[in-house]
């Protein structure tokens, strides 16, 4: 699934990943580290909720 | 042709006041006008710091050359990309071609877009220093604070924050723009309400960026909206401390209210007078029909207690004041006190909608809501009274 970043509004798709961050795409949410930020605005995983 | 004061040893403001606009982002009331700063660092490299909006440019560029007497310049900061503050990049790299602008990965994908510049860019990263000769900046990433690009700059030897949109503020600076040379009264309430409209949302980075800033020995804030500080630099750095952290300044209550025939209006009073019965002297309200929301906005930053008014109106609450509560859930705020009241004729709605809104903000209820229907007689007055005695109860209580 999908997550938005209530803060900037970017969105993390795990088919996509974040490979400027180190994350391989294929990577859920869940699965992310815990220290893992927002690429744009720098939040934690705690400012993000399921896109709807 | 213009004021020669230096902020500090070569260190020049060239900023410029916009008299004219009406709205800021076209839609912010701006009473007192508005300051683009911008700063210019004389040294072995010539550096100016962000820019200002297109429709100023020519008295902008014009303040540049009286400084710089046709030397060029070397490098343009690019702290924050907003138009209000990147407007004149394109006209300066015609003017000066051989200029480089520094900003951060962000940046560079803003001014590609927006601009087509792409090259002639210096690359910075957290914590990354840029010589300028005698100076050296140091460069920290302060991501929406207001946009995701934004960055803050700091000038080691006199300890300067170049701080992009943080701590800037409405109004004019009319003669002098360091704090301690002019009265500052104006501005405090302008701050708060930049803040809340601008800043708001972005507590969390705001606070992010705090941490930063309260490693650095900071003697003067720079930013780009509004005086220079340093007397008051301490006074505004908590203020934007208390503001991201939602804490509110003051004890007092905010009452906004619609009213379209006066009922909802007449419970307002009722309530306001609970409240000060209590001994709180701060009771401020706002008919939303004829203060801009962004005043009321800012009030709501700044006091603990939130009181709302609305009649039923087509099975929903009042546009105004749904446009209020939009404003208010979009910024997040923390930790209100808060209680609602409202009047209908045949079927009410709007008062149990704004009883819903303390559960969507997370808000503790205070006292019980008043629903009132059609004319205001001595019961509901009296219920009134009493909504605004559990407010200046509870206000106390926390004393
Ligand atoms: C205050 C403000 C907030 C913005 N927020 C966002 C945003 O959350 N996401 C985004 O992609 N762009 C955002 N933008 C960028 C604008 O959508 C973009 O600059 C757009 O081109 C502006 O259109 P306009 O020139 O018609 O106003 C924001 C711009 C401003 C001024
Ligand atoms: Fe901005
Ligand atoms: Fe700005
Ligand atoms: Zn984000």
């Amino acid at each position: 699934m999908k997550y938005v970043c209530v803060v900037c509004g970017y969105v993390y798709d795990p088919a996509a990943g974040d490979p400027d961050s180190g994350i391989a795409p294929g990577t859920t949410f869940e699965n992310l580290p815990d220290d893992w930020i927002c690429p744009i605005c720098g939040v934690g995983k705690d400012q993000f909720e399921p896109e709807e | 042709m213009y004021n020669r004061k230096t902020i500090a040893d070569n260190i020049f403001y060239v900023g410029v006041n916009d008299r004219q606009k009406n709205l800021f982002e076209n839609y912010l009331p701006l009473p007192g006008g508005v300051a683009y700063n911008s700063y210019l660092i004389i040294d072995e490299k010539i550096t100016l710091i962000d820019t200002v909006d297109a429709s100023l440019a020519d008295v902008y560029l014009a303040k540049i050359e009286a400084v710089l007497q046709g030397r060029a310049i070397d490098y343009l900061i690019v702290n924050h990309m907003e138009p209000d503050h990147a407007g004149s990049i394109g006209l300066l790299k015609q003017k000066y071609p051989n200029l480089q602008i520094v900003g951060n990965r962000k940046t560079f994908d803003m001014l590609n877009g927006y601009f087509g510049i792409n090259t002639q860019l210096h690359e910075v990263k957290e914590g990354d220093t840029l010589s300028l000769g005698k100076r050296t900046l140091t460069f920290y990433m302060a991501p929406m604070v207001h946009w995701p690009e934004v960055m803050v700059a700091y000038e080691n030897s006199d300890k300067i924050l170049f701080s992009a949109d943080a701590f800037g503020t409405f109004g004019t600076v009319d003669g002098d723009y360091l704090d301690a040379c002019i009265n500052t009264d104006k501005y405090w309430d302008e701050m708060r309400r930049y803040y809340a409209c601008i800043v708001g949302k972005f507590g969390a980075p705001t606070q992010n960026a705090l941490k930063k800033i309260a490693t650095l020995d900071v003697q003067i804030i720079c930013s780009t909206h509004g005086p220079v500080w340093k007397q008051e630099r301490e006074k505004v750095v908590d203020l934007y401390d208390k503001w991201s952290r939602y804490e509110a300044e003051e004890e007092g209550v905010v009452i906004a209210f619609g009213s379209m025939y006066g009922h909802t209006q007449q419970l307002t009073e009722a309530v306001a007078e609970g409240i000060t019965a209590e001994g709180i002297k701060n009771v401020v309200i706002y008919n939303v029909s004829k203060t801009d929301t962004s005043f009321i906005l800012s009030d709501i930053f700044r006091y603990k207690g939130l009181i709302i008014g609305s009649p039923t109106y087509m099975g929903g609450i009042y546009p105004l004041i749904e446009q209020l509560l939009f404003s208010i859930e979009h910024r997040g705020i923390k930790n209100r006190l808060y209680s609602c009241f409202g009047s209908f004729t045949w079927a009410g709605a709007a008062t149990k909608q704004l009883t819903a809104f303390a559960q969507t903000m997370g808000w503790e209820l205070v006292g019980t809501p008043v629903e009132n229907k059609q004319a205001v007689f001595a019961q509901k007055y009296q219920e009134g009274f009493e909504l605004g005695q559990a407010m200046g109860q509870k206000l106390k209580s926390l004393r």
